[in-house]
């Protein structure tokens, strides 16, 4: 599971709502899988990005050099999109947990997959 | 634009793309369905192509000379609402073209007749169904075939041979022959080595006859071993002697009291056998004398074959005697007075349950209690659990081997949006299209977690989740693929809650693509696999005892046996909980599973899925093997009929429908959040 996919996952368990963003992370295996920088796709990325919740994420998992925020001028600057190519792109958890901020409830990411199902108490409407 | 609406007995013509919520009554519902029956028979069969606006020309189903209605009876009937510029009466076809003068003139006669009963030229009264088409056009018989797994083997023994096998045979010896005589209107027979019971048109295997097969029977069934023409040694042989006058009627050898391979040998007389398929197409076959007739596969399984009670035959009088397909040549048939004809049919009693490709028409497997259509939310969850989600983790590398050419209007879909888009592909399966356009960043969502692993090992961004409740954030997403999904939710809430979902994830402006099993199978020109013969049968019904044929219509009016009709396409877009409307109730309504090549019994369904058998297996209009080995599974799918996709995307919060059509045996929609 790539940081930025983890930047768009969010809890659904029954009542949560935008309350279960960001996921809590915590990872016991992370590989690095170096991926072709293209920085015109890493550019359009930056808006789209939950600043917070990629630090919080990126900080459990000790990255350094992580841009704390977009700078101005960020589309031309290479060293920042390479910064932000490596932390969204790059880095892969392979095993640990996704924790739902409000209900604590866990899910496993195993083989890199995160298994988001929910039982049916769970979502029962 | 709805068709105005009438009262009385008459039924109404709607629009299958109506928005009105307009409740139908059960009539009106059954009406529709027949309707668009015919129109799927039409097309299939006859190559003939529907439109759903008005334009002058209307195809009139069941009013042909095919199926006894003439010309002099049906055109004062059509002539009552306008001018008829034409009226086109193919020969043999159970259908005709009426073109008006106006389109308005064919709108008034589509209103008022569709449904509508006449009388034929026996007496007997039919319904109507017509249709719009934008021109009269059917297909001629082109090359036909023979019900795949079909052979007829000529001169297979001597005259002398002949003429030793009928002598053989004893009539008169035994007691038992009088016994099954009462079942037996029209015919003689015999059985040796397991007695054939016609109560239950099945084998006691408990109790094999003694003396076995006849000793002289042996030495044929050697040489055809050897040279191939069968290829399994039978333990069952009945013979049947039937006078000129004489038939059976139309059906299909009992699955479970017999293997795959059937032969029967001819002898004193040649015959025409009519093969049907439940399609209702049929193909009358020659079978000349001292031939050997080899059913296997689907001309075992699935074609009923039965010979119809009368003294002559209808045959080409260019090929004589020879095998083959009666054709409906005009010019080229000529009557054939039957004789006194004796068959020796020989087959091998199965031991063990039928497991063939046809469950809808076999026995063994129609004995395991179907799934019901499920009435509570939780039903449904658990009828998916089962034939769904359990059966894709079963089948997961199988399904994934035969799922890796991405459609290409999807993928068009996916190269036309912009670089650095982030897409969810909603149900992605082993993740073909996550890796289409490498400008995007997609994410696979997929239920079963061995189709993730796949995606996983192709190097993917997937999660396992359900579609109902996608973990990802709202409004993240710039766009939404659902490829083959929904057709999997088993109630009209479900499907409805499972596009809300990916409207959900859009952002506003976003697009989402959508595909879903059609009920109308082989909308485009593809030339049918099954004979466009001139009748078309009704279907699972015993043979007549009067000489004279049956009129047979393009659509039946006796329910097919086996089928159970859903509710139309119309009303369950009435059923939404937006309309307002409560929830149909379909009490105790079993699932049927639909059997390939054919089509389908209804909308909601299970579909066979022959796991290590043919790889294509899992889409209708597929060939199917002629049998199959593999375990089977069954997925359960409810499949849309036209405007059923819009009109469910039509309730949904904040969306507009861009683009609606057809790709390949689905409907598909490009919607937009606003």
């Amino acid at each position: 599971m790539k940081l930025l996919t983890h930047n768009l996952l969010s809890s659904h368990v029954r009542g949560v709502g935008p309350r279960g963003f960001p996921l809590r992370l915590q990872a016991t295996e992370v590989r690095i899988n170096p991926v072709e920088f293209n920085p015109d796709f890493v550019a359009r990325m930056i808006p789209k990005v939950e600043w917070a919740a990629l630090l919080e994420a990126a900080e459990t998992l000790h990255l350094v050099e992580v841009p704390k925020g977009p700078i101005e001028g960020y589309e031309h600057d290479e060293k920042f999109l390479r910064q932000m190519h490596h932390v969204l792109l790059e880095v892969d958890v392979l095993e640990g947990t996704l924790q739902c901020p409000e209900s604590g409830r866990l899910f496993p990411i195993s083989r890199g997959i995160p298994n988001m199902l929910l039982s049916d108490e769970e979502t029962e409407t | 634009m709805a068709a105005p609406r009438l009262s009385g007995t008459q039924c109404i013509a709607m629009d299958s793309n109506s928005q009105s919520n307009y409740k139908l009554s059960k009539t009106e519902k059954k009406f529709l369905r027949k309707q668009i029956k015919a129109r799927h028979t039409l097309l299939r069969h006859e190559g003939i192509e529907t439109v759903s606006y008005a334009t002058q020309s209307l195809v009139v189903a069941n009013g042909g000379l095919g199926n006894g209605v003439s010309r002099n009876q049906l055109l004062p009937v059509l002539e009552k609402y306008g001018l008829v510029d034409a009226l086109l009466m193919p020969p043999h076809k159970p259908y005709s073209f009426v073109r008006y003068r106006t389109a308005e003139e064919a709108k008034k006669a589509y209103v008022t007749l569709n449904g509508k009963e006449i009388v034929d030229d026996l007496g007997q009264k039919i319904l109507l169904y017509l249709n719009f088409v934008e021109k009269a056009q059917w297909k001629e018989l082109g090359l036909q075939a023979l019900p795949p797994g079909l052979m007829v083997v000529e001169e297979i023994i001597s005259s002398e041979d002949e003429k030793m096998l009928l002598e053989s045979i004893n009539w008169t010896e035994d007691i038992d022959n009088q016994n099954v005589q009462k079942y037996l209107k029209h015919r003689r027979v015999k059985h040796f080595g397991y007695e054939f019971h016609y109560e239950n048109n099945n084998v006691d295997k408990d109790m094999p006859l003694p003396g076995g097969l006849p000793g002289i029977c042996d030495s044929f069934l050697e040489k055809w071993l050897k040279e191939g023409f069968i290829k399994h040694k039978p333990d069952q042989l009945t013979v049947n002697q039937y006078e000129p006058g004489h038939g059976i009627p139309a059906h299909i050898d009992t699955h479970s009291a017999f293997e795959d391979e059937i032969v029967s040998l001819s002898l004193g007389s040649e015959i025409v056998m009519d093969f049907k398929h439940p399609d209702g197409v049929t193909v009358p076959v020659m079978l000349p004398r001292r031939s050997l007739l080899v059913m296997t596969g689907e001309s075992r399984y699935l074609w009923m074959h039965g010979i119809t009670p009368r003294k002559f035959d209808t045959v080409q009088a260019s090929k004589g005697l020879q095998s083959g397909i009666i054709t409906s040549d005009v010019g080229d048939l000529t009557l054939s007075k039957r004789g006194m004809r004796t068959s020796f049919t020989f087959r091998k009693v199965r031991q063990t349950p039928c497991n063939c490709s046809y469950p809808l028409v076999c026995d063994s497997q129609m004995k395991e209690t179907p799934p019901s259509f499920p009435e509570s939310a939780r039903e449904a969850s658990q009828l998916e659990q089962d034939y769904v989600h359990r059966v894709y983790e079963e089948i997961a590398e199988h399904f994934s081997s035969t799922r890796h050419t991405p459609w290409p209007r999807v993928v068009e879909f996916l190269k036309s949006l912009p670089c650095g888009s982030l897409v969810a592909d909603v149900g992605c399966g082993n993740g073909k299209y996550l890796g289409v356009n490498k400008e995007l960043y997609m994410i696979g969502c997929d239920r079963s977690q061995k189709l993730v692993d796949i995606c996983r090992e192709r190097c993917f961004q997937a999660l396992v989740c359900d579609a109902l409740a996608v973990p990802l954030c709202s409004g993240s997403c710039d766009a939404c693929i659902s490829i083959a999904v929904i057709h999997h939710f088993s109630t009209a809430e479900r499907r409805v809650a499972a596009l809300q979902e990916l409207v959900r994830l859009l952002r506003p402006g976003g697009q989402a693509l959508v595909y879903v099993w059609a009920m109308e199978q082989e909308y485009n020109k593809k030339k049918s696999k099954y004979l466009r013969e001139n009748r078309i049968s009704q279907g699972k019904e015993e043979g007549t005892s009067s000489d004279t044929a049956m009129p047979e219509l393009l659509v039946e009016q006796v329910p097919n046996v086996g089928s159970r009709d859903s509710e139309c396409c119309v009303s369950s877009v009435t059923d939404l909980p937006e309309g307002g409307h409560k929830a149909r109730t379909v009490t105790n309504a079993k699932l049927p599973v639909h059997t390939n090549r054919t089509s389908f019994p209804s909308q909601d369904l299970l579909v066979p899925w022959h796991h290590q058998g043919n790889p294509g297996e899992g889409k209708p209009g597929h060939p199917a093997g002629a049998h199959d080995p593999g375990p089977v599974f069954h997925r359960y799918y409810h499949v849309f009929c036209e405007g059923e996709l819009e009109a469910t995307c039509q309730t949904l919060n904040s969306v507009s429908i861009l683009q609606s059509y057809y790709d390949q045996g689905n409907w598909c929609v490009i919607l937009q959040k606003v």
